[in-house]
């Protein structure tokens, strides 16, 4: 791409091909493209202030998430407790803000880590298919046939009922979906002209890997990663409403809905919030990565 | 044919063989002496070399697996350490109540899911086709336990309409059954319903599109007949499958729905057997499920490949 000054009287033509515009204008539209898609817009931007909320939850919460105070048991919304307080006198609000910082970092840390051995393996078994493929990839059927939740619950038992458990139970839960994509992907781009032209410059299997393949299938693992992260902050939300997760004091959506659940008739505001907490991250990172996926598909001008 | 079927079983097996071994060695990871695990925490040195022989566990490992797996072959998985029951006969037990579950869940995910899918294709691109996208959308997001929670918070709690938690047997109380089972097989569905409902969808949009289709209504059929019998019957195909690999996240989603209305099935039982730390229990109810979820998906295969026989030849050239 040529870094062309001054391409604005350029505007670009339905199905013009991105490769010969200039720069700035490829920028431009990438950014109209986006911008068309007001739903995944808005979904990125929640994302995002979610990840703002984790990060500095310390700033955003009012009060201190575990402290109790046995006079304000169970109070209704006030302007002081603007979700009220839950059943040890604990300000809802400044808990929900803090789980936050829970659920992204079980969400994203799992997804990260079935990527790290997902990827590797899948790449692996496409490559040089044969004998490694068919090994690998039998193991795959068999571990992608525990059901997510119950393999995840399994791994729990195994391991112990702790936040850090509950990320690795889920990420290696969730490892088997990464294999199989991964190996799909460098099947077909195997396939492609420039892999056939890399290798017959004479690449070595690393440098193939790395430098041609993984690039190319890049953004269909970045899509996977978007749509199975709010799976992933689902599942730790579960594991900890079943006490098999984070354990209290540590303020987390998934054991505040626990406790919430014994108090439905008298203070319904615990069950609230944390739950639409789960649901706005989850919805949000479902729209950002759906809008993702057809940004990233070529055939979409 | 035959040989489809031949290799289609044949990797059936070796998955199940697989299953076997991961199960086996996960339990094995459990840290500490397994016999103590077993015999729980007040048992003597003598009652924990008794164990060990019982089990073998003084064996060597592949020793211990093979008898393991013998025994399961023969049905026979252990003991509850809790209850010291057998863990067939406690799932036997259980698992009725989820198939229910399951099955009245699965009505109504296919009951709303395919309507609205083939609805939402016919009139693509409409005000309809758009909200019933966003409520599908809403509906892979919504966290099943707090949609559960939710609706006894508004149908039980505020307006007394249905029972909150609890179970009765069909059998003994029909009504009361069906009246607890409403909500925990609406909420067990809402996710799988949002799931199909965007399948049936793409797959519509999909045989829309073709040829025949075109065909029937260019002969001058009412759209209802294209629809429903011309494009519905290959519509659904893909569906069949979805709902064969929808099995597992329905297993799952039963263990939280269970726990929320204190159902007394298959997903609280293993609950409760991880809190109370009965390892065999566990052992037992993780490899029914993967077992049967392999087995679930075989026959959605078979019976899908019976159905059409343009895919049972290309399945079987995707396989090799």
């Amino acid at each position: 791409m040529s870094p062309e000054g001054g391409g604005t009287a350029a505007v670009p033509q339905e199905g013009a091909d991105a490769a010969m515009a200039p720069a700035p204008v490829v920028r431009r539209r990438t950014w109209r493209r986006a911008l068309r898609r007001p739903p995944a817009v808005a979904g990125a931007v929640i994302v995002c202030l979610f990840l703002l909320m984790a990060i500095a939850a310390p700033w955003i919460a009012t009060g201190d998430p575990v402290r109790t105070n046995w006079g304000q048991i169970r109070k209704a919304p006030t302007l002081a407790h603007p979700f009220g307080t839950d059943d040890l006198g604990r300000d809802v609000y400044s808990r929900v803000v803090w789980g936050a910082r829970t659920s992204m970092q079980a969400g994203v840390l799992s997804i990260l880590l079935a990527i790290a051995v997902g990827v590797p393996t899948g790449l692996t078994a496409g490559y040089y298919r044969g004998v490694t493929d068919q090994v690998i990839m039998r193991l795959t059927d068999a571990w992608l046939s525990f059901p997510f939740l119950i393999l995840a619950i399994g791994l729990v038992s195994i391991l112990g009922p702790s936040l850090v458990n509950a990320t690795v139970a889920i990420g290696t839960a969730a490892t088997p979906t990464y294999i199989r994509l991964t190996r799909g992907l460098v099947l077909s781009a195997g396939q492609e002209d420039y892999v056939q032209g890399a290798r017959a410059l004479g690449g070595g299997d690393l440098r193939m890997m790395l430098r041609h393949i993984l690039p190319n299938i890049f953004s269909a693992l970045l899509v996977q990663a978007t749509v199975s992260i709010p799976g992933a902050i689902i599942a730790e939300a579960i594991l900890s409403f079943l006490g098999l997760g984070v354990q209290p004091p540590t303020p987390s959506w998934g054991t505040m809905l626990n406790t919430a659940q014994q108090f439905l008739e008298t203070a319904p505001w615990m069950a609230w919030w944390p739950g639409l907490a789960i649901f706005f991250l989850a919805l949000s990172f479902n729209l950002a990565g759906d809008g993702l996926r057809d940004f990233l598909d070529p055939k979409d001008y | 044919m035959l040989d489809f079927l031949a290799q289609r079983v044949a990797i059936s097996a070796l998955t199940l063989f697989l299953i076997t071994l991961i199960v086996f060695t996960g339990v094995r990871m459990i840290p500490g002496d397994p016999a103590r695990t077993m015999a729980g925490t007040d048992a003597d040195e003598a009652g924990l070399q008794e164990i060990r022989e019982k089990y073998g566990l003084d064996q060597p490992i592949p020793v211990q697996y093979v008898r393991w797996l013998t025994l399961a072959l023969r049905g026979d998985l252990g003991e509850s350490i809790r209850t010291r029951e057998s863990v067939v006969k406690i799932v036997a037990l259980k698992l009725p109540i989820t198939i229910q579950l399951a099955g009245f869940s699965l009505l109504i995910a296919l009951g709303i899911a395919i309507p609205a899918g083939i609805f939402s294709a016919v009139r693509r691109n409409t005000v309809w086709d758009l909200l019933a996208n966003a409520v599908s959308l809403c509906g892979v997001s919504i966290p099943t336990f707090w949609l559960g929670i939710m609706l006894i918070l508004l149908i039980s709690v505020r307006l007394h309409l249905l029972p909150a938690s609890g179970f009765v047997s069909f059998l003994q109380d029909p009504l009361g059954n069906l009246q607890r089972m409403l909500m925990p097989a609406f909420v067990l569905g809402a996710a799988l319903a949002a799931v199909l409902m965007r399948q049936t969808r793409n797959s519509m949009i999909e045989v829309m599109s073709a040829n025949y289709v075109r065909t029937a209504y260019s002969k001058g059929l009412a759209e209802r007949v294209v629809v429903l019998r011309h494009a519905l019957r290959n519509g659904l195909i893909p569906i069949v499958t979805i709902l064969g690999l929808q099995m597992g996240a329905l297993m799952g989603g039963a263990v939280v729905t269970e726990q929320i209305f204190v159902i007394p099935g298959f997903g609280r039982l293993i609950v409760e057997a991880v809190f109370t730390r009965d390892y065999p229990l566990v052992q037992g109810v993780v490899l029914i499920t993967a077992s049967s979820y392999v087995l679930i998906n075989l026959l959605v295969d078979v019976s899908y490949s019976l159905l059409n026989p343009r895919i049972r030849v290309k399945g079987a050239a995707d396989e090799s």
